[in-house]
């Protein structure tokens, strides 16, 4: 006789798929003696779709799952009457074909061993692909899907036994799922059935997939979890996550479940991070949410372990040869990964570095660094303009890198400088001696912005000679060689990275790893050049606003600047002084306000790029601006030639232009601000930097004008840029001759007795006194070896008015300037000074500073707490005869930050390494990889019309040059530019018209996706 | 259909022109635009400095070379100097440190230079005043000396003394503060600056006090000025002169530091005790007995000098032209003048310092052996600094005080001059000179004589001494110091 069969059929939504199943029921050659449909919270339309031949009509208002709606049909059900009795567990969505149910049922009878049995599950659209065909768990209990996406060759006709199945279609004899109390709740969406299934296994029971019988599942996440992309995806991947640490918790023996449940969060915390790495940043809200989600289900772990130990009567070995074994999961590995690279061959487009001359490009940088600046190569370090040594101790360096204690002047608490991070950073590049840093930066800048420039030309041409003028152009930028010149390390890193930030952001919008790189590159000029983050932001909005679907990666490029920025502009903001925000980073140094036209041309701190000299020395009766007007023409004339280049490149040539008036802007800004102060005077912001960013625009509004030029593009460009290398000559010759402020570094900064001091005790410290040209005095506190550039405060050169500290300073500075009785050991007891350094009235600042050092030296001469130590070339030096070595007062207060430092230092190092993280290319084909899968075929004719509206850049979509970023790649699975094709939106683009209510239906509908290999599940990350 | 592509071109162009032009107007509007421009301030704090304390150093009392040739150049006392002092108010408490000359022998007997130190807050910055007096009656010194208790500083000007034959220089440093100074002594004589030396890093002790004999550093040298540099403690300097012509003394006298150099010095008070003189254009000079301005420009200009020589009782005054080489010490003889006082104004281009010296010539010995000869005398008159504020003045214990009061200004000045609680008047014309006198006073405080140059001069018939009222070095300013 044949067996008793009950067919339970979940519905959510009736529709097509549910007509199709139950027409594919009906069809059955063998029919199930009940049907029950169990309408779970289904629409209303799908009430009329149930057929008369249904025994039972179970109505749940609100939607369970599918184990629970299985559970509620097997309520209204009688006591199984034998061991044959069997459920047939099917969703609105799987279609049986017409002989899977007496295939199946021929395998419950025929071998009695077997309680569960599945059918092979085919794909909806492509019936002749398995979508499933029986699961199973590796050793650490990670659910493997044994085939996935596989075209239907009769390949896996063989398997039978299997560790677990998926839901749809199981077969399960009733008696089994009543003693093993179906599936388990804690376990709602992914693996009920693989748990079920395991149970039964441990029951004594045998699992079997039945090859022969088929059925076609949509996965519209009725039975088992739905796929899909962007959000779809994210949430499946939480599910699965959820339910693999769910059967962590019930599997486990209860002597190590406390280990599991510690490791939960750690766990989280390391899937992460490798999350990042493989450019899954959306998906970690749900590792997370996962993790704690098991953390505190004690509930259903509880319950499910009591179902578990219940029903069990075998040991755990007894599934153990139906496990994946390891070396299996390593070949499974090896070739997903070979499928991925097998799917960017021929998209990680070449950049032909050395084809289109980038290699002459470097060389000729770096020949033409050492010809500027020929003493580098020998110097120690390098000094001048605003240059300073770095902290010799790594440690000091990173903590001037952190909010806490600023150790400038007698020091006080508050944010870094993010300027002082990059210090920090480049200082541990050469850990040997950091101050070494800065000479390498001076090496290395003239390559470093030749190659940024050229890798930014070569997003928007594909020409060598245009990419090499790019290089050359920027390079001989007039404020890039002034910063080198006058020692701005600020505006020459700024400008170094300009053009790599440019590269890293053309192609942020295809790949995260471009986009986390901008994001680091943003922050690093961003910090190294404060003034040009209004016109980076403004850039960065528009980038937003034309990037359509890839502003998701667009967005975050701020953030690890402004968590680096973040405690700063805090205390600016709180101040009430946020104009101090655009001051300079690194030390204060006064410069003067460049002259209009100067300003203009590109030439900031005051300079004429020497031409001054040279046209004395040719003895023109010109003007010296008009020789610079002459030679900046050409590029200028170029730049605007840019928006006559066309339709296609009219988008490229308007935002350079346009990046060129913002950085305009910027310097006309700048030289109206002064924000800083050091001693008497007020520091003018810098204008380089964003006279550097005009240049930019200039120099990629050529290149755009160029790469349109059918002929003569490179005699067009040479005529620009060496225009442009004959503007900068002059300056080019006073660095080579030595007439600029910066120099190789003196030997010490403080006078060879404080520098042997500051051995033994690091925190000795220096008040030192200058006498200003106009009689006054300036006086400071220095400690250890000196200020060194990492010590440097905006904070503290923006600061208005005068701390109580710096007034009790000005009173003893006075004080000892001047013959009084007033009582100079309070500098020894509130400062902790050791010495006192006077600077010699210089010839230049006057009669009245040599007046007032000429009294000063006297009052220190006669001060009984003094000692004369020695004439030094730093200026007369003194020391206090009873100051005590270490000063207390001079320490830097233990805990100074407090947990503020912590939580800031949290907070940055989190983002950035994060950022840090996401940036470091995933391998090739990596970040394809998760959407390539369900690529959907209809995105192609979409493309043409988005492009339209999405503003990517031309040279990111035309002719993407990063090897790590693959070219099509405009879909976002994890971003919310993927909304379009939600479920919430059953309306989407209209070339999904085909399937207007499924829209994930249209993932599957495309038959002649080729290779496929992997399925979204099996995802073998571990 | 070849007008499309000509359209198309004619766009480009007109495009490119357009960004030109957009370009040219934002240049323009960025550079010729009046922005509002913002600049912060740097902060400062103006610091007065804390007062210190008061301090006069006497010199103390006469030296004198002790004869032997073993010990030549230690300077003995052989008498003790007379000091009074004034403090107002007079409650106020004053210290008498000694500073001690290890080289003096008889300190104990006759005892030693001293400063007199006001703690601050005992007396305002001029209120605080001593001056000594010693009349030598030796078989070698003779003649009245005195001194005012003067200020340390860091630098003066010595200008007088002589090591001619028969005059002895004992230049005088004492340091009254903590700190141990160096001293460097520049000599220049009448042929220019003298090659010396051991004057340079003298180290005085603090508290003490150290004489260097000129002749040690400077033999022969008949019109000394010496230029004292401390580093370290100030020091308060003075020289002490004396003469002797064949077997008579011919006089003995401290004379305190001149004003510093400038391009008018004033000297008021100048006693000119016997009529007579040598004439202005006197080439050769011989001996020291006649009134004489010592002239010295320190830099490396010369000079143009013009002295005017104003009788104190009224009278024409006469005019001097002299050129100054720098760098030699010129003594201008002051022409015959009548017995008198008169006032010394002398105007330079270039800085110069400048000090008087009139005498008493000596009586010599008639043939007759009951009478042995008179000694003369003779005064160091150096330029003084115009008062400024209440200054005390100390009237030392010596024969008929008179207090010298000038005005170069060009406005009458009405000075108060305060006499132990008794207030007067004294009005000075612009340009004139007045004189008080002040047989028993102790003291006098004078005000509202901003500007006037005071000195007191002692003219006991055959022995004349003088001291100028200088105020104290003014107080440092207060600076701007910018703490950052």
């Amino acid at each position: 006789m044949f067996p008793r069969v009950t067919a339970i059929l979940v519905v959510h939504r009736g529709g097509d798929r549910l007509r199709r199943t139950l027409a594919a029921i009906d069809a059955q050659q063998q029919a199930p003696d009940e049907l029950i449909v169990v309408l779970d919270d289904a629409d209303a339309s799908a009430d009329e779709l149930i057929p008369e031949s249904a025994s039972h009509v179970v109505r749940l208002s609100t939607r369970a799952s599918f184990g629970e709606a299985v559970r509620a049909a097997d309520r209204v059900l009688e006591a199984p009457a034998d061991e044959r009795a069997a459920l047939w567990l099917l969703a609105e969505d799987s279609a049986p074909a017409p002989d899977a149910l007496a295939t199946l049922v021929a395998t419950l009878e025929t071998e009695r061993s077997v309680a569960v049995a599945g059918p092979k599950l085919m794909r909806w659209d492509a019936p002749d692909r398995i979508a499933h065909l029986g699961r199973s768990i590796t050793r650490f209990g990670r659910t493997i899907d044994l085939v996935a996406d596989e075209l239907d060759q009769g390949q896996h006709d063989e398997v039978s036994d299997v560790l677990g199945l998926d839901p749809a279609g199981l077969l399960v004899r009733h008696a089994v799922w009543r003693s093993l109390g179906g599936f388990d709740p804690g376990l709602p969406v992914a693996d009920d059935a693989l748990d079920f299934s395991l149970r039964a296994r441990l029951a004594g029971h045998r699992v079997s997939v039945v090859p022969a019988a088929r059925v076609d599942v949509a996965e519209t996440g009725v039975a088992g979890q739905a796929v899909g992309r962007g959000r779809t995806a994210r949430r499946a991947r939480r599910i699965a996550r959820s339910a693999e640490l769910h059967r962590r918790l019930v599997y486990a023996p209860a002597l190590v479940m406390p280990l599991h449940w510690l490791s939960l969060l750690p766990l989280a915390l390391v899937r992460s991070i490798g999350l990042l790495l493989l450019k899954a940043p959306g998906a970690i809200a749900g590792e997370f949410a996962a993790a704690l989600g098991a953390m505190f289900a004690f509930g259903r772990v509880a319950r499910a372990r009591g179902t578990l130990r219940r029903g069990k009567t075998v040991g755990w070995s007894a599934i153990a040869p139906l496990r994946v074994p390891p070396d299996e999961v390593r070949r499974r590995r090896r070739a997903a990964a070979e499928a991925r690279r097998a799917r960017a061959r021929g998209r990680s487009e070449d950049l032909q570095f050395l084809g289109t001359g980038g290699g002459w490009v470097l060389l000729g940088s770096l020949v033409a660094s050492v010809v500027l600046l020929p003493w580098l190569l020998a110097a120690a370090g390098v000094a001048g303009g605003a240059l300073a040594p770095l902290s010799s101790d790594l440690g000091e360096l990173w903590a001037n890198a952190a909010y806490g204690w600023r150790d400038v002047g007698a020091g006080f608490v508050g944010a870094a400088d993010p300027f002082a991070g990059i210090l920090a950073v480049l200082g541990s590049i050469t850990f040997w001696s950091p101050s070494y840093a800065m000479v390498l930066l001076w090496l290395i800048a003239v390559p470093a912005a030749a190659l940024g420039a050229w890798f930014a030309a070569s997003r928007l041409t594909e020409r060598g000679a245009v990419r090499t003028f790019a290089a050359i152009a920027w390079v001989a930028a007039p404020p890039f060689l002034v910063a080198i010149g006058d020692g701005r390390p600020g505006a020459v890193l700024a400008h170094a990275l300009l053009g790599w930030l440019v590269f890293a952001a053309l192609g942020a919008a295809t790949s995260w790893a471009s986009a986390a790189t901008a994001s680091l590159l943003f922050a690093a000029v961003v910090a190294a050049a404060p003034s040009l983050t209004p016109a980076l932001l403004l850039g960065w909005v528009v980038a937003m606003a034309v990037s359509g679907r890839a502003a998701i990666r667009y967005l975050l490029v701020p953030l690890p600047a402004l968590a680096l920025a973040a405690p700063l502009i805090w205390d600016q903001v709180q101040r009430g002084t946020p104009l101090g925000l655009l001051a300079d980073a690194g030390l204060p140094v006064p410069s003067a306000v460049p002259a209009p036209g100067w300003l203009a041309l590109g030439f900031p701190g005051g300079s004429d790029g020497a031409w001054g000299v040279v046209v004395s020395w040719l003895g023109f009766p010109w003007e010296p601006i008009w020789p610079a007007i002459g030679l900046v023409a050409p590029l200028v004339l170029l730049a605007a030639a840019s928006v006559a280049a066309g339709r296609r490149r009219l988008r490229a040539a308007l935002l350079a232009l346009a990046a060129a008036a913002a950085g305009f802007a910027t310097a006309v800004a700048a030289a109206h601000v002064s924000v800083a102060t050091t001693g008497a005077d007020a520091v003018a912001i810098w204008t380089g930097a964003g006279q550097s960013l005009a240049w930019f625009g200039l120099v990629i509004a050529a290149v755009v004008a160029l790469d349109a030029m059918r002929r003569g593009a490179a005699g067009v460009g040479a005529i620009a840029w060496i225009a442009a290398v004959v503007l900068v000559l002059p300056l080019a010759a006073s660095l080579v001759s030595g007439r600029v402020p910066v120099g190789p570094a003196a030997e010490r900064e403080l006078p060879a007795v404080v520098v042997a001091e500051a051995d033994d005790d690091p925190r000795v410290a220096t008040l030192r006194l200058a006498p200003l040209e106009d009689g006054s005095l300036r006086a400071w506190l220095e400690h250890g070896a000196g200020t060194t550039l990492d010590d440097a405060s905006t904070l503290d050169a923006t600061r208005r008015g005068l701390t109580d500290d710096e007034e009790r300073l000005a009173e003893l500075a006075g004080n000892l300037a001047s013959r009084s009785g007033f009582d100079a050991e309070a500098a020894v007891t509130e400062f902790g000074t050791t010495f006192v350094l006077l600077a010699p009235g210089d010839e230049s600042d006057g009669r009245r500073a040599a007046a007032t050092a000429e009294r000063a030296r006297a009052a220190l001469d006669g001060n009984a707490a003094l000692t004369p130590v020695a004439e030094t070339a730093f200026g007369t030096l003194w020391r206090f005869r009873d100051a005590p070595s270490p000063a207390p007062a001079a320490a830097i207060p233990a805990d100074a930050g407090g947990s503020a430092t912590v939580v800031w230092t949290v907070v940055q190092l989190v983002v950035l390494g994060a950022a840090l993280l996401l940036s470091i290319p995933a391998g090739v084909g990596r970040e394809a990889d998760r959407r390539a899968v369900r690529e959907p075929r209809t995105r192609r004719p979409r493309r043409p019309r988005r492009r339209t509206v999405v503003e990517v850049p031309p040279g990111a979509a035309d002719a993407p040059t990063e090897p790590d970023a693959p070219v099509e790649e405009p879909l976002e699975p994890d971003g919310p530019a993927e909304e379009p094709d939600a479920p919430a939106e059953p309306d989407g683009p209209a070339e999904e018209l085909d399937a207007p209510a499924e829209p994930d239906a249209s993932d599957r509908s495309d038959p002649s996706e080729p290779e496929a290999p992997e399925a979204p599940k099996g995802d073998d990350r571990g | 259909m070849a007008r499309r592509p000509l359209i198309g071109a004619g766009l480009r162009t007109l495009a490119a022109v357009g960004a030109l032009a957009a370009g040219g107007v934002l240049v323009f509007a960025g550079l010729q635009a009046p922005w509002p421009e913002y600049r912060a301030d740097a902060a400062s704090v103006v610091v007065e400095p804390a007062e210190s304390r008061q301090v006069r150093v006497c010199p103390g009392p006469l030296l004198e070379l002790a004869d032997d040739a073993a010990a030549a150049t230690n300077a003995t006392s052989f008498g003790s100097a007379d000091l009074v002092t004034v403090a107002e108010p007079p409650s106020a408490l004053v210290e008498e440190a000694p500073l001690e000359n290890p080289a003096n022998r008889e300190a104990g007997s006759d005892g030693q230079a001293v400063a007199l130190v006001a703690e601050p807050g005992e007396v305002a910055a001029g209120l605080l005043a001593g001056a000594q007096s010693q009349e030598a009656e030796t078989e070698t010194i003779a003649g009245l000396a005195v001194a005012a208790c003067r200020d340390a500083v860091a630098e003066s000007w010595l200008v007088g003394g002589s090591t001619a034959l028969g005059r002895t220089t004992l230049v005088l440093l004492a340091n009254p503060t903590d700190v141990a100074a160096t001293v460097d002594l520049r000599v220049s004589g009448e042929a220019g600056a003298v090659d010396a030396p051991s004057a340079l890093g003298i180290q005085v002790p603090p508290f003490e006090q150290r004489v260097v004999s000129l002749a040690g550093l400077a033999p022969n040298l008949a019109s000394p000025v010496v230029h004292v540099v401390a580093t370290g403690g100030r020091i308060a300097a003075s020289l002490q002169q004396t003469a002797i012509d064949g077997l008579l003394p011919a006089g003995v006298d401290l004379v305190g530091a001149t004003a510093a150099p400038a391009q008018t010095q004033h000297i008021t008070g100048v006693l000119v005790a016997e009529s007579g003189g040598v004439a202005v254009d006197e080439d050769h000079l011989d001996g020291d007995g006649f009134p004489v301005l010592r002239l010295f420009v320190p830099g490396d200009e010369p000079a143009e000098v013009t002295v005017g020589v104003v009788p104190g009782q009224g009278g024409a005054g006469t005019t001097i032209d002299a050129e100054l080489i720098p760098g030699e010490v010129t003594d201008v003889p002051l022409g015959e003048l009548r017995a008198g006082t008169y006032t010394l104004d002398v105007e330079s281009d270039v800085p110069v310092v400048a000090a008087a010296r009139t005498s008493v010539a000596p009586v010599p010995a008639t043939g007759d052996t009951q009478s042995l000869g008179e000694p003369g005398d003779f005064a160091w008159f150096p330029a003084s600094s115009p008062l400024a504020g209440e200054i005390a003045v100390a009237i030392a214990d010596a024969a008929s005080p008179v207090l010298h009061l000038s005005n170069p200004t060009d406005a009458p000045v009405t000075a108060i001059l305060d006499l132990a609680g008794s207030e007067r008047e004294v009005e000075v014309d612009a340009g004139g000179a007045t004189s008080v006198e002040l047989d028993g006073d102790d003291g006098a405080v004078i005000r509202d004589a901003d500007g006037l140059h005071a000195s007191v001069v002692y003219d006991g018939g055959r022995t004349i001494a003088a001291a100028p009222v200088e105020p104290p070095g003014p107080q440092d300013a207060p600076i701007r110091v910018f703490p950052n």
